[in-house]
This record gives C-alpha cells, structure tokens and sequence, in this order.
C-alpha cells in the first residue's frame, strides 16, 4: 500500500506542477525533449514501484 | 487532370481496402489459431489493445494542437497516462467489480452501484451523445485525408465505403457472440495489430521529420535555436490552469470513454496485466507523443509561410500532412494515410461494440424486456449487430453532416467534456458509499445540461456560443470549453453531495454501494431460497429466458461454481443465483438481470432470523487478502491466526448459525466424520448425512452439555462421542451455536479392557486359591498312593499305586505352574539369583500352553539345550514364555509351526521363540510393549501380555529383540529374549526400580 501511496502522491504531485513542462516551447535554452525525458523518468520509476509491489503482494 | 484524380481515387481506395485487407487476414489468422495463443494473450498484447486510445486525434488532432499550444498537446497523452499510473488504486477496484458482477459498460456499473435502470439509461445517453463528435472525428480525418491526397471531393464516399467494411470487421470478429464480457482474442489481438501500425506510422514520420526534413538531430536544434525560435515564440502558450483541466478531461477519457472502459474491464483480463499497463500504456503513449512536434516543426520548416499565418486555423493539422507530400516521397503521404486509418478503423470499432452494448442493455431491453423465447441468444445477436453497423454509420453522417464544419479541437472537446460528466458519479462509487442515486443522477443530468448547452448545441447546429451563468468568474479570455467544464463539474459536483447528504439511500442500493466501495464493509446478510435444489433453476428461470435458455445459463454458472445440479446447501444456491445474475447482467445488463433474477429465482421472507452472510464474508477476504493494508492487514492476519486455531484444533469444531446454517466444519471433524468441510460447509443442518443431522440436532436441543459418549455407527465402526456446546450470544455477536465432538471411543475401549483386565486378575486370584485348595487333596492322594504300595505286594495294585502316583505329580505340576503364574505380575523385590535351566522352564511353559483349548493344531517343539542356565525367577521366567507361546500359536494357521531355541554367546543365553504366522501388524510394530497393544478382537486379548513380559526380562537385566519376518524366512516372527548366564560367584543385588 506505501507503494500506491507513492503513486497517488507522484500523480498528484505531477498534476500541479505540470504547467511546468510547457516552459521549454518556447525557450530555446533547454531542450525540445526535457518533457519527454521526464515522463521516461516517471514511467522507469513506475516499472520499478510495480516490480516493488509484486514483491510486496508474494 | 480528371484521370489523374481518378487514378488517385483509385490508389487510395486499393490502399485502404489492402489494410483492412490485412485486418481481416490478421483476424482470420487468430481466429484460425495460425497466430500461436502465447502471442494473443501476452499482457503486451493487452497494452496495444488499449493504444485504441490513440485515435486519429493522435495523428492529426495532436499535430493542430501543438500547433495551437504547444507542449499543451502533451495533456491528451499525460492525462491517460496518470489514469493507468494510478491503475492500483482506481483501475484495479473497477476491474474486481466489472469482473465480479458482469458488468461490461459504464452504463453497467452506475447502474448496479445506484440500483436505478434509469442511471444506466442516463449514462449511456451521455455516452452516445459524447462519443458521437469522437466518432466524427475518425470519419472526418479519414474524409479530409482522402480529399487532400486525391485533390478531390470524393473523401465522403471513399470514407463511407470504408466505414462500410470497418462495420462488417466489428460484427464478424466483435459481435460474433451475444456476451458481452468476456475476452476476445481475436479482436484484442487486431485492435493491438492497428495500435503497432500507428506507433510504427507515428515513429516512422518522426524519422522522416529529423533526418529527411531536417539533416538530425543537431540540423534541428540549430533550426529551433535559429528560424524556428521565433516561430515558436509565436505558439500561444496554454494558460496553466486550462493545462490542468485539459489533463483532467482527457484523464477521465482514458477509462470511462466506452471503448476504453470495454477494453479495460469487459475483457477479461488479470489483475497482473492491468497493473502492468501502468506503465507498458505510458510507455506506448510516450512513443506516440514524441514524434508530435518533430512533425510539426518539419511542416513549419517545409512551409514557413504557412507557419507565419496571422492566425493558426483549424485546418493546420491537414495542413502539416500536406507538407509531407510536399517532401515528394507519395510513400510519406501513404503512411499517414495509412497510420490514420488505423487508429480511425480501431477507434470505429471499439466504440461500435461498447456503444452497442450499451444501447442493447440499457435503452432497448428495457424499453422491450425479453420474453421467454427459444432464440433468445439469435434475437441479442442480431440485435447487438445492428446496433454495432448503426453506430458506425452514425459515425459519417455525423461526420457528413456536422464535423467537417467543425475543427478537430472542437469536435474532441466536446466529446471529452461530455464524457468527464460521469467522472463524479465514479468517484463516488468508487470512494463514497453514501452518494445516492438522487445524488448522482441529478447531480449528472445538471452537468450534462450545462454540457450541452455550453458545447455540444452550438456544436450541431452551428450555433453562436451560448451564454453560461457564472462565466463572470472566470478569465475574460477563457475558451468556452473551458467555462462549460468548470461550471458542468462544478454543478454536477455540488449537487451529487448536497442531494446525496439530504435525501435517503435504500437498503439495496446501500449493499451495493458496500460491493462497489473500495473500503466496504461487507455484511451480506443470508436468505433461504425458494428453490431448493440447483435442478429447480432452470424451471423458475424459464418462465422469463425459455427453457432452451435458462438449461443453459443454469448450467454455465454451475459449471463456473463447480457445482452438480443436485447441490442442495442453501450457501451454494446463493452463489448459484449470484453468478445466474452476474451471467446475465454480462447478456442483457444488470437492471434487467436484477429484475428477472428477483422475481424468479426469489428469497423466502419467512421467519427465519437474519443473519450475516459470514462464510460469503470470509471467502471474500479470502480473495482481497494482498489488497489489504495496514490495521485491515494486520486484522486478517489475526482472523487467519484464529481461524487456523479452529481449523488445526485436534478436537472436532463445527459451528451452526441461528438459521441451522453450517458455518464451519474443523479438520478433526471432517478425519472423524469422513465429510469434507468444504462439501458441507453452507448446507442446512436436515441436509448432513447420518448420523451428524440428528446428532447436532440432540446437542442443540438439550439444555444439560455435555452429551457423553453417544454411541454412533461412523464408515461400518462403533465410536462414542462426546458432544459439548456453547451458544454464541452477548453484544456484537452473529448469534449460533458452536460444538465441539470428542471422540471418546479409545477412551471407552480402554476402560472396557481395564474392566476384562481386573475381571481377568480376578479369576487369576481365584485360579490361585483353587489351585491351593485342590493341593492338599491331592497331596493326600499321593500319600494314600505311597502307602498302597507299602501295603500290597499285588502287582496289579503296584501298578495302579504308580500310576496314581504319577498323575497326582502330574496336578500338583500343574497347580504349582498356575499358582506361580498367578504370582507372577508382581513386582519382583530383588533380584533373581537362582540358577534356571531354560530346558525345564520351556517344558513347563509347553505344559501350560497344551492346557488351553485353542490352536490344538499348530506344533510346538522345544528345541532348547539343557545346559543353557541363567540366573532367574523360574516362576517368572515361565509366565514370559507362556505369553510368547501364546501369541506365536496365536499368530499361526492350520498347521503352522513353533519352535523354541536357545544357546550362548558371551556372558548372555539367548532364548528364542519362532513362529511361521502372519507376523507382527506394522500399525502396533512401534507400541509392541505398550500396555493394552493387541490387534486381537476385543475379548480374547488383553494387550498386557509382552507388556508384562518386557517388565519382568527388564527386571532380569535382559533385553527382548522382535524379528519380523525372522532373517530367512518369508513370514512369521522370531522373538529373542536375552538373559545374563548363571555364575557361580553370582551374588543377590538389589532390584533395578521400575516404573512399569
């Protein structure tokens, strides 16, 4: 359960601080794919809570 | 210049047609099982099923977005992909009741939470009305693409044909059977096929962007950083706050638009894969969203006159595929085309099959309730079918009609504002028992007001937009999808908790509220039948589905129960018309499964108490075990210690509820009763099997437990039981009875054999004082004998004389053995010093033996040496061999064969009695010595036999060794006794105590 905590907290989280990743549009400093990056991270940190879980449910 | 557009016309129309082509060719393959099954119900399988998420929005519609707010396009993806990411604790809950109650739509799930046939027609209303612009907007792509491609106006027709075909895949592989629950493989496995042709489509004109476009990566940073900054800096930026409501629509869409909510929940999928989707979709989206904006800056590059319109029109999107055609490679236009009439055709094809599920369930069966009729299944098909090809071709008149005046953008909008209405109502089933069914349909049909009003009027009847109350609150520059779904949820909202809070919930709706909630808690309570027996289902069922019908719905959900139609325990018939309700609900929805199954298959009101459900309450914790956390965990894990004490305890439990309902049955009873708890468990108390029904029946009647040793005939035996009760009362407790069953048999056979025992010592007593009594008189004889011979020189009389003589040594022989072997369970006080010849005491063991009339015809032979003396109780010595004689003639047959043997070795004489019998039972090999071991009949064995003579060989500082069989021999027993030799220098020593 600590780990859907985790993904409650990260959704939610990730939901209000969003508006962020729209920033690098239109500025030519960062990188084009910086939200892609990110979301790669959430979805490697995903995989890894799920591995997590499984263990946790055995 | 005709010609060419006609050869144009005709090259889409191959290319279309080729793709469904391979559709088709990709179904047929699965169908026919030339695709192997570990490839069509691989999870990933599972994953690209749902990529139908992607539609043709996210080959077009994505484009016009970030072309209107860039990285804002991002929301359409991020929104799924937060909904999966939170797949444990808002996906999974939905997936156990969809699964558990056959519910196949969301229509079906409001419905069975708020008990109203009215919930679920509403939400399939909303569901059409939404997902029609949806719809349109597949169609429209297609229409769009078409006409550009082949500069004609000719994309209506190409699209209906297609839309033709698209029909025909949805009914040959989707709507093959009348149920809607329930995994299609071949579907799935097609709708995955398309999902991989628009990723690979999607990858393929990202690559096409960066390298044929642009010169890479670095070509594009440049052009970014370079003529690109500015044009970028041209792209409005989307407002924060819309960003958010954007993500919130398209989060709501991702599993409660009917085609995803179908693919999610009706297909019977694992809770393992679902839970994998939590990142495998993600993961699908991500490489869908990527090559967005390459694509976008490459039209922009291509074209930047187009990219510095004054103002960004909806036609952009087109207008970016466009560009590619102007790379001139036709193979970059036909790959769009091709990537979008995947993602439109799968689109088409789920929506169809959930809408028409929907429409069958909850508009026409309950506007037509089925009547008992032989083709019920044949009616459900053909109309599911009709209504698949119907929504289909709903789908380009809206698009003919409606869509191609509007732009994409709008037209998704709408739809996903539309869909978002339902979210609070499955919020509330999810995390609030208390909303109602006033609450949420009230609260919806305000919603959806405002929805329509705001959005979707305007939408078909290219109205100006309508003005909205409350707007004033919000940016005077907010779009009016914007405005229409902050005030649409804000409305719905409010009212479903003002409404829910002050009007009353029904009993009905408050248990399914319970089944539906993620923190329920359960207390299902427990009714008799009326039908008293599985065989009497199909009869009842009949008079609404037809004979042909009910057999075999009764005989599916038996079969899913692994019940026989005989099953007669009040507990199994409760499931059995559970999962009759949950079939049918999958057939014709739940509020007219509910209502056929109410009115059929009816409780008894009678005057039976009402009671919890608890074995139905156990199973189901059972079942939610690893979802339970913290205290609920730690709860269970108490409940399962205190269960297990119940089931494990060595003494036989069984617990009856008030209604004579049988709630538990231990181990030990189910060993003693031979009645496996699980066959019983659930049964009424009259339905057991002798002699149990009667025999609880006593126990629960009486008012003095407990009830001892109550004789009972058990598999063909005679056991005593006791029988003691205590009747579960006080506060908070479920009422019943629990009982526990002693089994007291080895008890009572033991205090009959202690009975024999003593009655036995005492006629050994009485042997003992006749022998002594018989003594004298005999001893008198021999006297009178000797004197006869004193006075008579007759040799006639001498003889006689002699002969007296000889028999009278004869008795006092055998009174003096009898006498000794009376002495003999004494404990000794010392010592045995005494030289013993082992010769002499086994011919007085013979004697004794050939004074019992039994086994005359088995051979004894002693065979042992006279020179074999140990030191020893004579008297003693000879009850021990007696008792070995005994048993070894005992354990032979007809004719068998006994010999006694001795010898030395060492400072010990071994002393050996072999038999050819039936050896020793392997059951008692282990407890030979115990007292009371036997495996004679009762009374003609005592079992303290090798039990006295272990004590007394014990007592000589010997030892005793069993052989059975004896080396060399194929049966019989060889018993050795091992005994210290006399020696002259032997002096008395004390006697070793003995605790025997």
């Amino acid at each position: 359960m600590y780990v859907y905590r985790i993904m409650l907290f990260l959704v939610f989280g990730g939901y209000l601080l969003s508006p962020l990743l729209m920033n690098g549009w239109s500025d030519p400093e960062s990188a084009w794919y910086r939200p892609f990056a990110i979301w790669g991270g959430l979805i490697a940190l995903t995989l890894w809570l799920e591995q997590k879980r499984k263990l946790d449910e055995r | 210049m005709n010609v060419e557009m006609n050869v144009e016309i005709v090259g889409v129309l191959l290319l279309g047609l080729g793709y469904l082509a391979l559709l088709f060719g990709c179904g047929f393959a699965v169908e026919r099982g030339w695709v192997p099954v570990r490839i069509t119900r691989h999870p990933m399988v599972y994953t690209l099923a749902l990529g139908v998420y992607a539609s043709a929005w996210a080959i077009y519609g994505s484009v016009e977005m970030a072309a209107n707010v860039g990285f804002g396009y991002l929301a359409y993806y991020l929104g799924a992909a937060g909904a999966f990411l939170l797949a444990p604790v808002l996906l999974v809950p939905i997936q156990r009741i969809t699964r558990t109650y056959q519910l196949a739509s969301l229509a079906d799930l409001f419905a069975f939470r708020f008990r109203s046939r009215w919930a679920g027609t509403l939400v399939t209303l909303v569901s059409l009305l939404a997902v029609l612009p949806l719809l349109g907007i597949q169609v429209q792509t297609l229409g769009e693409a078409i006409d550009i491609i082949t500069n004609s106006q000719a994309g209506a027709s190409v699209a209906l044909l297609f839309c033709v075909v698209i029909a025909a895949f949805a009914v040959i592989f989707g709507a093959r059977h009348s149920q809607a629950h329930g995994r299609h493989d071949t579907l799935l496995t097609a709708i995955a096929f398309e999902s991989i042709v628009k990723l690979l489509v999607m990858l393929a004109l990202g690559a096409v962007a960066l390298w044929m476009v642009f010169d890479g990566p670095s070509d594009l940073q440049r052009w970014l950083e370079g003529p690109g900054a500015v044009l970028q800096q041209q792209t409005p930026q989307i407002d924060p706050a819309r960003w958010r409501t954007l993500l919130l629509l398209f989060f709501a869409a991702a599993f409660m638009m009917p085609h995803l909510f179908h693919i999610s929940f009706a297909e019977s999928l694992s809770r393992h894969t679902l839970l994998q989707a939590s990142w495998t979709l993600p993961l699908f989206l991500l490489l869908m969203a990527l090559p967005v904006p390459l694509i976008w800056w490459a039209a922009q590059s291509v074209n930047a006159q187009l990219a510095n319109a004054p103002s960004v029109n909806t036609e952009i999107s087109i207008a970016a595929y466009a560009a590619y055609l102007m790379t001139e490679h036709w193979w970059v236009g036909a790959l769009a085309f091709i990537g979008g009439l995947a993602a439109a055709s799968g689109t088409m094809i789920m929506i169809a099959l959930a809408l028409s599920g929907m429409v069958l369930n909850h508009i026409v069966l309950v506007a037509k309730p089925p009547e008992a009729r032989s083709d019920l299944y044949g009616w459900l098909l053909w109309l599911r079918r009709g209504l698949v090809v119907a929504v289909i071709i709903s789908g380009w008149l809206f698009y003919q009609w409606i869509g191609r005046y509007h732009g994409l953008i709008d037209l998704g909008l709408a739809a996903f504002v539309g869909m978002a209405q339902c979210l609070p109502g499955m919020l509330a089933l999810l995390y609030w028992p208390g909303a109602n069914r006033n609450g949420m349909i009230i609260g919806l049909v305000a919603g959806v007001s405002v929805w329509l009003w705001g959005s979707w009027l305007p939408l078909m009847f290219s109205l100006p937009t309508l003005t909205l109350p409350f707007t004033p609150f919000t940016p005077a520059d907010a779009p009016p999808w914007y405005n229409v779904t902050l005030l649409s949820l804000t409305v719905n909202i409010l009212l479903l908790i003002v409404i829910s809070l002050f009007t009353r919930i029904s009993e009905g709706e408050k248990s399914a509220a319970e089944a539906c909630s993620v923190d329920a808690v359960i207390r299902s309570k427990r009714f008799p039948l009326e039908a008293a027996t599985a065989s009497d289902f199909p009869a009842h069922l009949a008079q609404a589905l037809g004979e042909e019908a009910a057999s075999r719905e009764v005989a599916r959900a038996l079969k899913a129960l692994n019940f026989t139609p005989q099953e007669r325990r009040p507990y199994a018939l409760r499931r059995l018309r559970d999962r009759i309700q949950a079939n049918l609900s999958g057939l014709m929805g739940p509020s007219v499964a509910r209502d056929i199954v109410d009115r059929y298959l009816p409780y008894r009101h009678d005057n039976t108490p009402e009671t919890d459900d608890i074995h139905f309450v156990e199973s189901r914790l059972e079942a939610y075990r690893s979802r339970l956390t913290g205290l609920a965990r730690e709860l269970d894990g108490l409940r399962r210690h205190h269960r297990q004490t119940l089931a494990y305890l060595p003494v036989g439990l069984c617990v009856l509820g008030d209604d004579d309902e049988l709630l538990m049955w231990n181990q030990a009873l189910s060993q003693l009763s031979g009645i496996s708890g699980e066959s019983v468990i659930g049964s009424h108390r009259d339905s057991l099997p002798a002699p149990w029904s009667s025999l609880l029946g006593s126990v629960l009647e009486t008012t003095s437990t407990p009830l001892y040793k109550q004789a009972v005939t058990l598999h063909g035996k005679d056991y005593f039981l006791t029988l003691h009760k205590a009747v579960l009362s006080g506060h908070d407790s479920r009422g019943g009875s629990v009982i526990l069953i002693e089994d007291h048999t080895e008890m009572k056979w033991l205090e009959d054999e202690l009975v024999h025992a003593a009655r036995l010592a005492s006629i050994g007593q009485l042997a003992a004082g006749v022998a002594h009594e018989i003594g004298n008189p005999i001893t008198g004889i021999s006297s009178l004998a000797q004197n006869l011979r004193y006075d008579t020189d007759d040799p006639a009389l001498l003889e006689t004389a002699d002969q007296i003589q000889q028999l009278t040594k004869r008795v006092t022989k055998i009174v003096n053995s009898l006498v000794g072997f009376a002495h003999g369970g004494r404990q000794a006080a010392l010592l045995p010093t005494t030289p013993v010849a082992l010769s002499s005491i086994s011919e007085d063991a013979l004697h004794l033996i050939h004074l019992v009339r039994s086994g005359e015809d088995v051979t004894l032979t002693n065979e042992t040496p006279s020179d074999v003396v140990v030191r020893g109780d004579a008297q003693r010595l000879t009850q021990v061999m007696v008792n070995l004689l005994s048993n070894a003639r005992d354990a032979c047959d007809q004719g068998g064969r006994v010999h006694i043997t001795a010898g030395c070795h060492e400072q010990l004489a071994w002393w050996r009695v072999t038999d050819n019998g039936q050896g020793i039972d392997p059951r008692v090999r282990d407890r030979l010595f115990e007292p009371f071991t036997t495996t004679k009949p009762a009374g003609e064995g005592t079992g303290l036999g090798l039990s006295l003579a272990y004590q007394i060989i014990n007592e000589h500082q010997g030892k005793i060794d069993v052989a059975s069989p004896p080396p060399g021999q194929p049966r019989g027993t060889a018993i050795t006794l091992w005994l210290p030799l006399y020696q002259q220098d032997d002096q008395p020593a004390h006697a070793q105590d003995s605790d025997c």
